[in-house]
């Protein structure tokens, strides 16, 4: 019983903490390096999730020709949503609120697309990994355990390639020091849609890694963005590392806290937590403040 | 080689240049004296496109630049070494070097680059490693130059390499500008001392208040102390 309770936490929390980190990560990369707050972050999850749904239901082809085809999907559809919304004001005075506004109105148009091409039911996603595992009582699922692996070699993935790869260097110079990077030639504006691209990207995997843990519908996204929200607060607005940490921090906090207190206690408890950290942190675990970029 | 003509630009409000001529030929060492805040860094701004031209016209290898993209007319070969550090803070001096040779043609070479640089400044490659943001201000400046020297330059700008450097910093920054410039380097330098110019100037423009109000041989124009005191006192 007491093996049980450890284990079930521990699993639980390791497993939440992934796919936090998984939805912290592109949102902190466009932080970090555009300034963007993007929230159509879980638009663009959404985007991904109904993608694969739509290419296994209606096309009837298996959940691993899905996977890459809603990931590419997210990803153009961010790239999309950068040369239409946001191109057009950068550099401009009043970039904040017209990002804000952009992305919650693109957020609000999916779900209102979603609920129009499809339906207002539950879908399912099928899990691109069946089957579990039972260790002391537990039921480990094999697919959150791909989800697990993917979070972290994407965590290690992104890493090297913005400290190795031309063009994760670029990515770097141009969150540091916007007008130096220009006169390396890097292609500031171009290099944020990639930066947009690949968070899409992100999005969409993590949209259709997870939708098989719960039922999808077109408001699924909210929830996955407002936790990566707090993740990435809690970890350091446009630290990687930070939303790694942070990621697994309130994941295993959360998942400690319904083990041994119950469900109850799940949320307010993070709440409670993340108060505590941005009174002793205000810049969060790995921020410092505006200086510090990707 | 570089050509401006009848160059207006500024910032919101305020136009800060007012018709500027000005012309750079090949291998030609040209020199804008002036005092601060008359106008000679964001005249090199201009040049480079980070600050849009509001009349007037860019013109670089017989092409017009004046509305191209920074990153575009830096690719074309114009390398601008801004004022202060334009530095990457959070990456290393050899990252920041690498960042120089950012442009694809010139990444393919990177590595024989990195070690002229390193052997020009021997300095840069003890601190490889070392983030930008601990350095002092004349290891910033030798990393900025550096670092522009990473690109595949066709003409070098450099505005105010001196900047808040010690005497000692100072020369050095001076006598590795002379060595890049007697390898046939065309360069237009602004700077606000006209002792520090000797030897790297064939030409020497007075900018004031936005203007270019003179404009001579180095021999002639840096000799006349009565003409240069009333400038730049």
């Amino acid at each position: 019983m007491h093996n049980t309770q450890l284990v079930q936490a521990v699993w639980g929390g390791v497993l939440f903490g992934s796919v936090y980190g998984l939805m912290a990560l592109g949102l902190t990369l466009v932080w970090g390096a555009v300034r963007l707050l993007n929230l159509a972050h879980g638009a663009i999850f959404i985007v991904g999730a109904y993608t694969a749904y739509w290419v296994v239901s209606t096309l009837h082809m298996p959940i691993l020709v899905a996977l890459p085809a809603g990931v590419l999907v997210a990803a153009i559809f961010a790239a999309l949503m950068h040369v239409l919304f946001i191109r057009p004001v950068i550099g401009k005075p009043g970039f904040d609120n017209a990002t804000l506004v952009a992305t919650v109105g693109l957020s609000i148009s999916v779900s209102a697309a979603v609920l129009i091409i499809f339906n207002p039911e539950y879908k399912v996603v099928p899990p691109v990994l069946s089957g579990s595992q039972n260790v002391v009582g537990v039921q480990i699922t094999n697919q959150g355990l791909l989800v697990i692996a993917t979070s972290l070699a994407l965590f290690a993935l992104v890493y090297l390639f913005l400290t190795y790869s031309r063009q994760g260097m670029a990515i770097r110079a141009v969150s540091q020091q916007r007008d130096a990077a220009s006169l390396m030639a890097i292609p500031v504006v171009r290099t944020y849609g990639v930066v947009i691209a690949i968070s899409g990207a992100l999005a969409g995997l993590a949209g259709v890694l997870l939708s098989p843990f719960f039922f999808l519908n077109p408001s699924s996204g909210f929830n996955p963005m407002i936790q990566a929200l707090i993740v990435t607060i809690f970890g350091g607005l446009g630290s990687v590392r930070g939303a790694l940490v942070a990621g697994f921090v309130l994941g295993l906090f959360e998942s400690f806290v319904e083990v041994y207190l119950g469900v109850a206690w799940a949320l307010p408890g993070v709440f409670l937590l993340i108060i505590l950290m941005l009174i002793v942190r205000p810049n969060g675990l790995f921020g410092i403040g505006e200086v510090r970029r990707l | 080689m570089l050509e401006i003509r009848g160059l207006h630009a500024g910032y919101a409000g305020s136009e800060v240049l007012h018709g500027i001529d000005l012309r750079v030929g090949e291998g030609e060492g040209v020199v804008v004296l002036g005092p601060n805040g008359h106008g000679k860094t964001t005249l090199l701004r201009a040049i480079t496109g980070l600050l849009p031209a509001r009349s007037g016209e860019v013109l670089f290898a017989g092409q017009d630049i004046t509305r191209w993209r920074p990153d575009v007319i830096v690719a074309a070969g114009v390398i601008h070494i801004p004022q202060g550090d334009l530095l990457f803070p959070e990456m290393t001096v050899r990252e920041n070097l690498l960042m120089g040779a950012y442009h694809g043609p010139t990444w393919a070479g990177r590595k024989a680059r990195l070690s002229r640089v390193y052997e020009l400044f021997p300095w840069l490659e003890n601190r490889a490693g070392q983030l930008a943001r601990t350095l002092s201000g004349g290891e910033r400046r030798m990393l900025a130059l550096g670092r522009g020297l990473m690109a595949q330059a066709k003409i070098l700008l450099i505005d105010e390499p001196s900047l808040g450097l010690a005497p000692l910093a100072t020369q050095q920054i001076y006598a590795s500008i002379r060595t890049i410039k007697e390898g046939g380097m065309p360069l237009l330098l602004a700077d606000e001392n006209a002792n520090h110019v000797n030897g790297l100037a064939d030409r020497v423009y007075l900018l004031e208040t936005g203007m270019l109000v003179r404009e001579g041989p180095a021999e002639q124009l840096l000799k006349d102390e009565a003409l240069l005191e009333s400038y730049l006192g």
